[in-house]
């Protein structure tokens, strides 16, 4: 098995580069939509066999086991490429969970299937009545003989009419004296009888979230990871990494590159109230990835992020939306037009750009969420 | 606070060299230092002069070989952040940019080196002029026989310097010349900014000089001693910017309307955390600026970089300084309160060298050029 920590970290960009550039399907490339996993599957299959569906576990799981500066810039370089995440919930969520907190049974059973994605899994956290303030939920797991049964609804949930297994935070003990507590962590079938999914059309007219609704549904004591009404902490535990992967600068970078050849070839560069709003969101782009590399340092020097993390996010989504403001400007009388718009040799779609900028501020904590979290763990502001 | 101790990441040299200003500074009395400076008519204190060069600050950016440190502008950029925080009012950027950038340049055995190393002296810059209608304009500024005819404005450091790198023409092109300041025909013309300093107007009549180099390196100096000027004033507005606003964090967690912190309510808690988030960005901007700069040698690649740092820190200081003012509340604008020395000092460091608007521009147009270049 090949350690890849041992190598530079110049010679593992350049293999993770070559892998992508040789392999990965030129119509999948910036995919600007989530896509269901029959559309994908090629490509997992050759991830799959490379032993590379999931790079953050532990060799002896079956992932890669990087180190975070490897894994950091192998995110770089999927990002860069354009490379599709494919359907990572698994990988990114469910995995990581079993493998610190669940059983033996757990971790034989479960993890080949991610790999495999023989299941494929959901989110299962916010709720109507739990949004940023998630601890609310209130989605029942009653204990019935060797089940759970579970009651309620969850919402936002990606994907779920294309998930076979969902996985959830539910309410195990309605008594308990904070709404933190009284929360575990449950996986659960969605093919059954009491699972009903709904998708919703968002904004844009896609169909990737969906509405979960649960009637009595049940699912085996065994699949608890972790201890009864212990959830919160260990789904709380899982979102230290995210934090800063959440905040990089691919996105507005990315953005930035469309927007660049779109307004060169609209003409839009002849105009110096635009060339100065341009410069302004390049070296909001090009700063923001200084205060990035300085966090990914710390990272690579093997310290744990602080709270002070949350800022990337912050900065990063924000400019991504004013990016995608300014393609529209530059759109001029086609700012309202759906699909790819032709410009020279570049097709741009410029509202799909602008549709996929929106949730970002509101996902992931909502940025209001991440300043009041700024605001006390790191500025120390009272109350 | 949970949040990262930067100065952890730095390299020893420059924490070492960071600690060591700071300390300077501290003992010298801070902030409160700046103020009875202003409030003495807007000089600067040749005395902490001297304890600066002796702490290596004025050579930090000048070889090994030539006197200096050789610590590159990466250092100088730590030293200038350090100078901010404290709004001191002696010309450190300005030294270590622009007359020490062009001596060491154009002529680097010029005893006058050694003596602005070792703080003994400051010598003013004055390079840019105006046009009639009171804009930057090109030079005019003649030099024949050893004599200076004309003027020069924007003279930082003009009051209390004792001499002056003047830029002028002369018949076949460029030339520096030094200037002493009680020189014969010499008149210093005393432009009063924001901060209590002064910028010096000056005119020649038939003022004698001594040639220091001549022929289009001087231009190429100039820009580049420019180009390293504006870096360190851009570090200069980071430290600064971070002081105002830990003075304003403060503020709002002591200051008490309603029965509680202001700092308790969410609204001016968001404001606090996007003051926080621009202050960072443009030490990370700013930081990693200076460090490109030491690596690079092509002006044209140098300048722009410069152009990228000054543009984000005006961007950062404007906003938090401004912001700093309205989350005082009415002491914010009162003269007793420190907060307003660091809105005026800002002023002065962000009109000078050119602004944000300014140095996008330039920016992007050297990103065009190399654009259209490839």
């Amino acid at each position: 098995m090949t350690d890849w920590n041992a190598m530079t970290d110049a010679e593992f960009r350049k293999e993770v580069r070559q892998f992508f550039e040789a392999e990965y399907p030129e119509e999948l490339r910036h995919l600007p939509h989530r896509p269901k996993f029959a559309e994908i599957e090629h490509w997992h299959r050759k991830l799959h066999a490379k032993g590379w569906v999931a790079p953050a576990w532990p060799a002896e799981f079956g992932g890669m086991g990087l180190n975070a500066a490897k894994l950091l810039i192998f995110y770089e370089e999927q990002q860069r490429w354009g490379v599709n995440r494919g359907r990572d919930m698994g990988v990114q969520m469910v995995g990581p969970l079993i493998i610190k907190f669940g059983t033996q049974e757990q971790k034989d059973y479960w993890l080949p299937r991610i790999l495999s994605c023989e299941d494929i899994w959901c989110q299962g956290y916010s709720e109507p009545g739990a949004g940023s303030d998630l601890a609310n939920l209130r989605t029942r797991a009653e204990i019935d003989g060797d089940d759970f049964v579970i009651n309620g609804q969850k919402i936002w949930t990606t994907m779920a009419h294309d998930a076979t297994h969902i996985f959830m935070l539910v309410r195990t003990d309605p008594d308990a004296p904070k709404k933190q507590q009284g929360i575990s962590f449950l996986l659960a079938p969605m093919d059954q009888p009491g699972v009903e999914v709904r998708t919703i059309t968002t904004l844009s007219g896609e169909t990737e979230f969906c509405e979960v609704f649960f009637d009595n549904a049940r699912t085996s004591r065994e699949n608890l990871v972790g201890e009864l009404n212990k959830g919160w902490t260990m789904a709380k535990a899982l979102l230290s990494f995210e934090r800063i992967f959440i905040g990089s600068p691919s996105l507005a970078q990315n953005a930035l590159g469309q927007l660049e050849s779109f307004a060169r070839g609209r003409g839009a560069f002849d105009d110096p109230v635009f060339r100065d709003r341009f410069a302004q969101a390049a070296l909001d782009v090009e700063d923001h990835a200084a205060l990035y590399a300085r966090f990914a340092d710390q990272l690579k020097r093997g310290e744990t992020l602080g709270a002070d993390v949350s800022m990337l996010k912050i900065w990063v989504t924000e400019c991504f939306q004013r990016i995608t403001e300014l393609m529209i400007e530059a759109a001029g009388p086609d700012g309202g037009s759906i699909g790819p718009l032709q410009v020279g040799n570049v097709s741009v779609d410029v509202l799909a750009s602008f549709y996929k900028a929106r949730p970002t501020t509101i996902y992931g904590g909502s940025n209001e969420i991440q300043r009041n979290i700024l605001s006390k763990a790191v500025l120390g502001l009272p109350g | 606070m949970t949040q990262t101790d930067i100065l952890s990441s730095e390299q020893e040299d420059l924490r070492l060299l960071r600690e060591s200003v700071r300390t300077l500074f501290e003992r010298a009395g801070g902030s409160d230092r700046a103020r009875q400076l202003r409030d003495a008519g807007g000089g600067f204190d040749p005395e902490m002069v001297r304890e600066l060069a002796e702490a290596g600050v004025f050579g930090v950016a000048v070889p090994e070989d030539q006197g200096g440190l050789g610590m590159g502008l990466a250092a100088g950029g730590v030293i200038a952040e350090e100078v901010g925080r404290v709004i001191a009012p002696e010309p450190v950027v300005s030294t270590i940019g622009l007359s020490l950038g062009l001596l060491r340049r154009l002529c680097p055995d010029h005893p006058k080196m050694a003596q602005l190393i070792g703080g003994e002296i400051s010598l003013a810059v004055a390079w840019q002029e105006r046009g009639p209608d009171g804009a930057p304009a090109d030079a005019t500024c003649r030099y024949a026989d050893g004599k200076l005819t004309g003027g020069k404005a924007w003279v930082v450091g003009a009051i209390g310097s004792h001499g002056f790198l003047v830029v002028a023409e002369q018949d076949d092109g460029p030339v520096l010349v030094l200037a002493e300041a009680d020189a014969q025909g010499l008149v210093i013309d005393k432009r009063t900014q924001a901060d209590g300093s002064s910028l010096g107007e000056l005119s020649f009549s038939g003022t004698p000089a001594a040639e220091l180099a001549s022929s289009g390196a001087v231009l190429t100096a100039l820009a580049e001693a420019v180009a390293d000027a504006t870096a360190l004033a851009a570090a200069e507005l980071v430290g600064l910017s971070e002081r105002a606003f830990e003075i304003t964090l403060d503020y709002i967690k002591t200051r008490e309307q309603f029965d509680k912190p202001i700092g308790s309510f969410q609204v001016i808690q968001h404001r606090a955390v996007d003051l926080n988030v621009m202050c960072e960005v443009a030490q990370a901007g700013v930081r990693e600026a200076l460090a490109q700069m030491d690596s690079e040698t092509d002006p044209k690649v140098r300048a722009p970089i410069a152009s990228r740092a000054k543009a984000r820190a005006v961007t950062a200081a404007k906003k938090i300084t401004r912001d700093a003012i309205q989350l005082h509340g009415a002491v914010g604008y009162t003269d007793e309160f420190d907060i307003g020395l660091y809105l005026n000092r800002a002023l002065v460091l962000s009109a000078w060298l050119g602004d944000d608007a300014y140095h996008r521009r330039i920016w992007f147009e050297a990103r065009e050029a190399e654009g259209a270049a490839q």
